[in-house]
């Protein structure tokens, strides 16, 4: 095999790339978390706490406790309760992981199937306009198994977030791409591998990111109602005991989960998506 | 121009790798190719001229598969591109106006796609990519991302892609067309030398006189509803000045131009 030969603005080209690329900085994900955002975020918080603080001052401790109470109260159920945690997660992990595989199977059926497109997109518009309320109390009435209401009522709520991002990624994939790798002639099985999947990667990492916090609320609003383990239903028994400060303790162990779960999002999406250009706007 | 060139007389025997036969091409109303007839025989570099709206993609597409044609009949290496498209898997590839890379794929991620498709074991393919990618000068750009190339390597590299599968043909649709006037040189004088030295058979769709005169062994220069307005050689006037300006204004000419 013969190498062409090296001239012109061919060579030019690749010796100013190589240059360009070579002075790039390489950043690291943990570079990338912007230091103003951490301080604004940290002045919040003391923000809150201090205004929780002062509230304590002025009200009776079964309103507003004091935030040395609320700590104390999160070092005892930690020690106690974290079992209650480790379900809630499991339930969490579960039906987001079933709801992103059923989501994303129905949205490419969607893509790919001009047939069974307005079956699967009517049932999806059915899905989303009944209340999350609603399926909570259908599950109530139809399982007996907690788990199984639970899991029942995020898959119920969430696959329908899926699908729809699912379809709408297909639909932007560009003609050109598609009219690129027809030209070789690949299976259905290639153009999905090759293509269609790469494509929608970041979709179902943004409606993942998207979900997280709601699948959070539901999966602690669905436990207060339909199970007698989990986070949820400690909230509840905290409530009916007047337990405020354990109340408090598990709301803000619930925003520190969320901030984590869309860190460890954020952290996926940097890793799998890592190929794409941060653009700036001026 | 009327001395039998031996490379054009070689040329003229050889069998047909595309080929046209009254084919007649509508949409709606307005007839876009009509009876429309031509070869382009094996290691043949073949350039399609015309001016915008002349059915150039339209024939194009035809050859690619992606569309049939309403009347006359079109083989590519022997096949009906539309009723048996999978039948021309590895033997056909295209380079687009646009890379058109994926950009979540590195340089030679890219280039090794179409072997991937063909079946290649992933060693193989990516070795043949990267010995693709050193011959059109992207030695070392390899793990780069689309976004991290210029204008000019990410059309190269679309070029390793077509010519990694080895196909018996490429059609190259205004390849170069989007390219500045120097990285377009240096691309069109690379692709030329690697189509020549593997002797693949290439139509070349254009609206570029220069790329015509520059690469093609022959050109064609198509009217309005693809009638061809001129066919004439071009190897010999690659070498001959006088020639090649000759050539330039027969061609000028028959664009109307």
């Amino acid at each position: 095999m013969q190498a062409i030969e090296q001239q012109g603005s061919a060579g030019q080209d690749g010796q100013i790339a190589k240059a360009a690329f070579e002075a790039l900085p390489q950043r690291s994900i943990l570079q990338n978390v912007s230091v103003r955002e951490t301080a604004a975020t940290i002045v919040v918080v003391l923000l809150l706490i201090g205004a929780m603080e002062v509230a304590s001052w002025y009200v009776p401790d079964y309103i507003m406790p004091a935030p040395v109470a609320i700590s104390r109260a999160m070092a005892r159920l930690a020690a106690t309760d974290y079992t209650h945690v480790l379900v809630t997660l499991a339930r969490l992990a579960a039906a987001l992981s079933f709801s992103l595989v059923v989501g994303v199977l129905l949205g490419l059926i969607m893509g790919v199937s001009p047939l069974l497109r307005p079956f699967i997109r009517s049932l999806v518009i059915i899905d989303t306009g009944i209340p999350a309320l609603s399926w909570i109390l259908l599950a109530v009435f139809w399982f007996k198994n907690p788990e199984t209401r639970i899991f029942f009522i995020l898959v119920m709520i969430l696959v329908p977030f899926y699908t729809l991002s699912i379809y709408d990624g297909i639909r932007a994939l560009p003609k050109d791409l598609v009219d690129m790798i027809e030209s070789f002639r690949p299976s259905q099985l290639q153009t999905l591998r090759y293509l269609v999947i790469p494509h929608i990667v970041p979709y179902i990492l943004l409606t993942t990111k998207s979900v997280i916090g709601y699948a959070t609320r539901m999966v602690i609003f669905a436990e207060l109602v339909a199970s007698a383990v989990g986070v949820g239903s400690r909230m509840g028994l905290a409530q009916s005991t007047f337990h405020i400060d354990e109340v408090l303790a598990w709301t803000f162990f619930l925003v520190v989960l969320n901030i984590t779960l869309q860190l460890l999002v954020t952290g996926i999406e940097k890793l799998v998506l890592g190929w794409r250009p941060e653009a700036t706007v001026r | 121009m009327n001395a039998i060139n031996p490379a054009e007389l070689a040329s003229a025997v050889r069998d047909p790798v595309i080929s046209l036969q009254g084919v007649r091409k509508q949409f709606g109303s307005h007839r876009v190719i009509d009876n429309l007839s031509f070869d382009v025989r094996e290691g043949e570099l073949v350039t399609l001229l015309g001016r915008t709206g002349a059915g150039k993609t339209t024939v194009l597409n035809l050859i690619m598969g992606t569309t049939r044609p309403d009347a006359g009949g079109v083989t590519v290496a022997g096949y009906d591109p539309f009723r048996q498209f999978k039948q021309l898997k590895g033997r056909l590839a295209v380079s687009f106006q646009t890379d058109r890379l994926l950009p979540w794929r590195t340089a030679v991620e890219n280039a090794e796609l179409g072997l991937l498709i063909l079946g290649e074991d992933r060693a193989t393919a990516r070795e043949k990519a990267s010995q693709w990618l050193a011959r059109v000068n992207l030695g070392g750009a390899e793990d780069k991302y689309p976004h991290e190339l210029s204008g000019g390597m990410r059309q190269r590299v679309s070029l390793a892609r077509a010519l990694a599968v080895d196909p018996k043909l490429i059609l190259l649709d205004e390849s170069f067309s989007q390219l500045d006037h120097i990285t377009s040189q240096g691309l069109r004088k690379d692709f030329c030398s690697v189509a020549r030295d593997f002797g693949k058979t290439c139509l070349m769709v254009t609206h570029r006189i220069e790329d015509a005169i520059e690469m093609a062994d022959r050109v064609i220069v198509l009217g309005q509803g693809a009638h061809i307005v001129l066919e004439m050689p071009l190897a010999a006037a690659r070498c001959d000045e006088g020639l090649r300006n000759d050539c330039r204004s027969r061609i000028e000419a028959a664009l109307g131009g």
